[in-house]
């Protein structure tokens, strides 16, 4: 019966160091990847990342733009950064200067 | 008995986990450290992939990056250094075919506080896709959803985040998210970020919208393509190039595949999104240093 004690406590501590280990191992947007780190993951497979047609543009400004206000026919969903503001670009200083 | 057990049992797989959290040491972003913080840049990238070797040989030979292992327990992980800085992280995981999933990068925004980050988002509709975990020398990193889907990661990094400068070639130099509803989805980000949000002009009727702090463009916000593919919100990293035209071609003679060809972008630079082997998509993004006019106020 002691014996029995111990066999199930053993493999109850392996189960549950298992499940740890893989606390993180999951894959996919459900979960991550890594024994141990908590970082990338996997996305679902087979979603389609091209078809972008002509003047699809998706980069920054350069600096200086004046702006520009796209007519929704209702306020925006997010606060609109305050009128006046020119769009700003991407940091411009090279390293090391 | 038995809840002794299952308590003795619980705080040793505590423990494992523990263990395997701290012995893994992630480099710090900076070094030697700073105060800096820039919440809402884009401050780094990690990539899961298949095979560590594939995604070396194409991103070492495609942007000219050099690798580091920092392998840890039972993880691989190597450091992308660029120039002698760190730029990325990819660890390696195996997928069968039966897991229907594609690797892609995984993008860190910057934020002071990941527990008060996280709670914000979780209360704006964002998911938690990974709790916070804290790495010594990295900082303390959670992963989260948006309401649509897209995966990105926060990082409040322990060294300070990387000051802002122009990227050079083979550094990340912008990220867009695309989902179906960019105006919704900027507000979500607006209200974790504190981003400064700016209409964008649209020469395709696609909504498309710019995140910026500490008044830099960090960012885009883009209704997805007008065509019928199959798709999900996602964010796209780009790394600066010389030539995309040129790297487009080297990425398929490295094993990789075109997604979308190079076309001019608003800035006047070329763009194109590639794929590498095993499938895991990035931009690329031509940025000559006269393309910046104007420092920010």
């Amino acid at each position: 019966m002691k014996r029995m004690r111990w066999a199930i406590g053993i493999a109850g501590a392996l189960s549950l160091a298992a499940i740890a280990g893989c606390a993180v191992d999951g894959v996919g947007v459900n979960g991550t990847v890594g024994v141990g780190y908590v970082g990338g993951y996997y996305e679902p497979y087979g979603y389609d990342y091209g078809g972008w047609g002509p003047g699809y543009a998706v980069g920054p400004y350069r600096g200086g733009h004046g702006g520009y206000v796209r007519d929704r026919g209702h306020a925006p969903a997010f606060r609109p950064a305050p009128r006046g503001h020119s769009m700003p670009s991407i940091p411009s200083r090279p390293r090391g200067r | 008995m038995l809840s002794q057990c299952l308590r003795s049992l619980s705080l040793f797989a505590v423990c494992i986990s523990s263990l395997h959290a701290a012995s893994f040491e992630l480099p710090p972003l900076n070094s030697p450290p700073s105060t800096e913080h820039h919440v809402g840049k884009v401050v780094w990238a990690d990539l899961v992939t298949p095979s560590l070797a594939t995604a070396e040989k194409f991103y070492g030979g495609l942007f000219g990056w050099t690798f580091q292992s920092i392998r840890a327990g039972e993880s691989d992980y190597v450091v992308a250094i660029e120039a002698g800085r760190p730029v990325a992280g990819l660890i390696e995981k195996p997928i069968s075919d039966s897991d229907r999933r594609q690797p892609a990068w995984l993008a860190f925004i910057a934020v002071r506080d990941v527990d008060a980050v996280k709670r914000t988002a979780l209360a704006h509709k964002g998911k938690l896709i990974a709790d916070s975990v804290t790495y010594a020398m990295r900082g303390r990193q959670a992963i989260l959803a948006d309401p649509e889907g897209a995966v990105f990661a926060i990082l409040a990094s322990s060294s300070g985040d990387p000051p802002d400068y122009l990227a050079s070639p083979g550094e990340w130099i912008w990220s867009s998210l695309h989902a179906k509803d960019p105006e919704v989805e900027a507000s979500f980000y607006q209200s974790i970020f504190g981003y400064d949000v700016y209409d964008a002009e649209s020469a395709d009727g696609m909504e498309h919208v710019i995140l910026s702090s500490d008044d830099y463009a960090r960012a885009s916000a883009n209704s997805f393509p007008d065509n019928q593919g199959r798709r999900h919100a996602h964010w796209l990293n780009f790394v600066r190039v010389v030539n995309a035209s040129d790297m487009t071609a080297k990425a398929v003679s490295l094993g990789g595949r075109v997604l979308v060809e190079p076309h001019p972008d608003r800035h006047g630079g070329m763009v194109a999104v590639v794929a590498d082997p095993a499938g895991a998509p990035v931009g690329l993004m031509e940025w000559s240093d006269s393309d910046t006019k104007a420092e920010p106020k």
